[in-house]
C-alpha cells in the first residue's frame, strides 16, 4: 500500500517576519538597489526590516528572494548562482526564481513546501523596484517612473549610501529646502536668500503630492553662470519645483530660464527604508545643458558635499530623537508641502495596516 | 492683517481627453479619460473619487470605476440623473475626444485592510466598489457583494462581476424585491467591514443595521448631503490658526473656511457641503459643531478633525493646525 507522504498542512516556511518600519507603507515599490549594481552575483540589502538578496536570472530578468534559507538560517547571499537558481552556501540548498527549494544535497526529494519568500520585482532600467508587502496587491500598484534617468538629453551623476535616519524624516527633508542657504550657503542658489520667499504653491492628489515656487528674475549660483555661458550678475527667473512620487521616490528639479531656453536640474532620490532608523538613500542629479565631463567635475564636489551635509543633519536628528525621545514639531506655513506628505504617509500606512 | 508666508494649496487639477465611451447599462454612461500628452495620471486607491469641473459652477463628484493598476486612464460610470443642476446629463453628452477638466483625485472612502468585507451596492453606487473587490479578490480577503437596483437592465457591471461566482448576489428589485439587509447585516462579526454606497435610503438603513457593529466597522459612500440637525443660531467664536501664527474671528454668518480664506491662509475645498471631504483640518482645540457628511460617528466623536466647509465650533474658541 502506498502512502501519501503530502502532509494536510506543511510548514509554511515562508513566515511573515515580525512587522517592522511600522510607520512606512510596505504595499509600496521601493528601489532594492540601482539596475547596473544587479547582476549574476548575489546582492545583499535589507529593505523595511527584510533580509532580501537581488540576482539576475541568466536572460537577465531580475529576481528579489528572502535572503535566508529555509534549512538553516545562513543568508542565500553568501552562496552562488547556477543557472537561474540560487545556491544557499553552507546548507546547499537550491531555489529557483520564484523562492521554490528546488533540491537539496542529502536526498532525492526535496521537503514539501519548502521554499522562501519570492518578492515581487520590477526593473525599469534604472532601479531594481521591489515589493516587500502583500505580494498579490504589487501588480494593483504601477511602480514609479524616473524616465530622465534613461534619457540621453539629460546628463546624470550621482551616488548613494545608507542614511541612520528614517525615511519619514528624508522626506520631510526634501519637503523643504530652503535649508540649503543654511546648511551649505555656497551651494544655495542666490533665489534662496535673495529676498522674501515667493509663495509656496502646493498640489495635492490622492497619494501624490508637488511644489513649486516660482522666483523673480535673480543671478544663478555662481558656479552655474559659466555653464550656462551667462554672466554671473544676470538676473533670470528661476524656478523650484518638488514631487512626493510615491513613498520611496522624491525628485526635485531646479530651473533656470535663461534668453538661451530653460536650463534644468533634476534631482531624483530614491528612498529605501532599511529599518526602523535607517534609510538608503540613492540619488542623481540630471541636467539638460552644460554636458562636459568638466561640468560634471565641477558640479560632483558641490552636489557630493550637499547630500554629506544634509546627511549629517539628519544623522544629528535621528541621534537626538534617539536619545532624548520624540516631540510634536513646531510646524510653519512653509511646512504646507511636509504636512501633505505627512497625511499621505500617514494614511497609506492606516489602511494597510487596518488601524483607521 | 499681518500675512504669513504666502503658501497656496490646490488640488491636482488637469485638462483631460475623453477616450471612450461606454453604455454598462440603462441610463449609464462609463467615460475613460487620458492625460493629452500621454503622462500617467495620479495615483489613485479603491474609493477614490474626481471631480468633474464641468463649468464654472457644474463640479461633480464622481467614484473611480477602473483599476489603480493603469496610470493611463481614469475612469467613471455615471447614472443620468433628474438633476436640477444638468452634471450628469452633460457627462451624458461628453464623446470621445472631447476634453474635460479633472481635479483630485481623493479618497475619504479607502478600502482598510481586513480578512472580512460585506460590500451593499444601490444601483449606481457599484461604482467604488468594483476597485475595492478587485483588490480585496487579489489580497485573499472573504468577501461578498449584495448587488440592488431596479431592474437587472438598469445594473451597471453584471458581466464584470460574473468571474467572482457566488461572492456577487444580485438583488433586481422587479425580480426579488430590495436588499434583504436585516440577513446581510444580521450578525455583527469584528473581523468584517461593511463598504456601503448607493442611494440616501440605503445608506441610512444600513447605517441603522450597523448600529450594533463594532465601531468603525461601517463605511459609508455619500455623494449629498444627509440631513444634519442644527442646534440654535450659529454663532461667533475666535479662531486660531497655530501654523500660520494668525488669530481672527469667525462671525455667525461665515464658515470657518471663509474666515480662513479671508486671514489670507489657503484651504482646499471643493463641494463646499460637506461631503467630499476635501476640506478636512486637524483640530488643536475645541469642541467641534460636526455639520459633514463625510466623518463617521467615531471620527467625528474623536474631535481630531473636521470638515471646516460646514462645521462649527460650539464654544469661543477654536484652535486649528493650518
Ligand atoms: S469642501 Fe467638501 S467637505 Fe468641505
Amino acid at each position: 500500500m502506498r502512502i501519501s507522504t503530502v502532509p494536510t498542512s506543511p510548514a509554511d516556511t515562508t513566515a511573515q517576519p515580525r512587522r517592522r518600519c511600522v510607520d512606512v507603507p510596505h504595499n509600496a515599490w521601493y528601489a532594492a538597489a540601482t539596475s547596473d549594481e544587479v547582476g549574476r552575483a548575489p546582492l545583499s540589502r535589507r529593505m523595511l526590516g527584510n533580509r532580501v538578496v537581488v540576482y539576475r536570472t541568466v536572460a537577465g530578468d531580475a529576481v528579489a528572494l528572502e535572503d535566508r534559507c529555509a534549512h538553516r538560517p545562513v543568508p542565500l547571499s553568501s552562496g552562488r548562482l547556477e543557472g537561474d537558481d540560487i545556491v544557499a552556501g553552507y546548507t546547499g540548498f537550491r531555489y529557483a526564481p520564484d523562492g521554490r527549494c528546488v533540491a537539496v544535497p542529502t536526498q532525492a526529494n526535496v521537503p514539501i513546501g519548502a521554499r522562501v519568500r519570492a518578492f515581487p520585482v520590477h526593473d525599469d532600467g534604472s532601479f531594481v523596484w521591489v515589493w516587500t508587502g502583500d505580494p498579490n496587491l504589487a501588480r494593483l500598484r504601477p511602480p514609479p517612473q524616473a524616465p530622465w534617468l534613461q534619457d540621453p538629453e539629460w546628463v546624470t551623476f550621482g551616488d548613494s549610501w545608507v542614511t541612520q535616519a528614517p525615511l519619514r524624516l528624508l522626506l520631510d527633508n526634501f519637503s523643504d529646502i530652503t535649508h540649503v542657504a543654511h546648511v551649505r550657503p555656497e551651494v544655495a542658489p542666490p533665489a534662496l536668500v535673495a529676498g522674501p520667499m515667493p509663495p509656496l504653491e502646493v498640489t495635492v492628489s490622492e497619494t501624490g503630492m508637488s511644489f513649486a515656487r516660482q522666483y523673480p528674475p535673480v543671478p544663478v549660483p555662481a558656479w552655474q553662470a559659466p555653464m550656462l555661458g551667462v554672466p554671473a550678475d544676470e538676473a533670470y527667473p528661476q524656478r523650484e519645483e518638488g514631487e512626493f512620487l510615491s513613498p520611496g521616490l522624491w525628485v526635485d528639479r531646479w530651473h533656470a530660464d535663461t534668453p538661451e531656453g530653460r536650463a534644468s536640474f533634476v534631482f531624483t532620490h530614491a528612498l529605501t527604508p532599511v529599518d526602523e532608523t535607517s534609510t538608503r538613500h540613492v540619488w542623481r542629479v540630471s541636467r539638460n545643458f552644460a554636458d562636459s565631463s568638466a561640468a560634471t567635475g565641477t558640479l560632483t564636489p558641490l552636489m557630493d558635499g550637499y547630500y554629506r551635509a544634509v546627511r549629517e543633519a539628519l544623522e544629528d536628528m535621528q541621534r537626538i530623537v534617539s536619545e532624548d525621545g520624540p516631540r510634536a514639531d513646531v510646524l510653519v506655513a512653509a511646512d504646507a508641502a511636509a504636512v501633505q506628505v505627512r497625511r499621505i504617509m500617514d494614511r497609506l500606512v492606516a489602511d494597510e495596516t487596518g488601524t483607521r | 492683517m499681518t500675512s504669513p508666508t504666502p503658501t497656496v494649496v490646490n488640488e491636482y487639477e488637469a485638462d483631460v481627453v475623453v477616450t471612450a465611451v461606454t453604455r454598462p447599462a440603462e441610463d449609464v454612461v462609463e467615460v475613460t479619460m487620458a492625460h493629452p500628452d500621454g503622462l500617467a495620471l495620479p495615483g489613485w486607491t479603491p474609493g477614490a473619487h474626481i471631480d468633474l469641473v464641468l463649468d464654472h459652477d457644474t463640479v461633480r463628484q464622481y467614484s473611480l470605476c477602473g483599476s489603480p493598476a493603469d496610470p493611463s486612464a481614469l475612469k467613471v460610470a455615471v447614472l443620468l440623473a433628474p438633476d436640477t443642476r444638468g452634471g450628469s446629463k452633460r457627462v451624458h453628452e461628453l464623446t470621445p475626444g472631447a476634453t474635460v477638466r479633472i481635479r483630485g483625485p481623493r479618497n475619504h472612502f479607502p478600502l482598510v485592510s481586513a480578512p472580512r468585507y460585506l460590500f451593499v451596492a444601490g444601483g449606481i453606487g457599484i461604482t467604488p466598489l468594483l476597485p475595492m473587490i478587485e483588490e480585496a479578490d487579489a489580497a485573499g480577503a472573504d468577501w461578498h457583494l449584495h448587488y440592488g437596483g431596479r431592474t437587472r437592465s438598469s445594473m451597471a457591471y453584471l458581466d464584470r462581476l460574473e468571474q467572482y461566482g457566488d461572492r456577487v448576489t444580485v438583488v433586481p428589485q422587479d425580480e426579488a424585491g430590495l436588499l434583504d439587509l436585516a440577513t446581510i447585516l444580521g450578525s455583527p462579526d469584528d473581523r468584517t467591514l461593511v463598504y456601503c454606497c448607493g442611494p440616501e435610503p440605503l445608506l441610512q438603513a444600513v447605517e441603522e443595521r450597523c448600529a450594533s457593529w463594532p465601531s468603525g466597522a461601517l463605511h459609508l459612500e455619500r455623494f449629498s448631503p444627509k440631513a444634519v440637525e442644527r442646534e440654535g443660531a450659529d454663532t461667533a467664536f475666535e479662531l486660531v490658526l497655530q501654523r500660520s501664527g494668525i488669530t481672527t474671528t469667525v462671525p455667525e454668518d461665515k464658515s470657518v473656511l471663509q474666515a480662513m480664506r479671508d486671514a489670507g491662509v489657503s484651504v482646499l475645498a471643493s463641494c463646499m457641503e460637506g461631503t467630499c471631504g476635501t476640506c478636512e483640518t486637524e483640530v488643536v482645540e475645541g469642541e467641534i459643531d460636526h455639520r459633514d457628511s463625510v466623518l463617521d460617528p467615531d471620527e467625528q466623536e474623536s474631535g481630531e478633525v473636521m470638515m471646516v466647509c460646514v462645521s462649527r465650533c460650539r464654544g469661543a474658541r477654536l484652535v486649528l493646525d493650518a
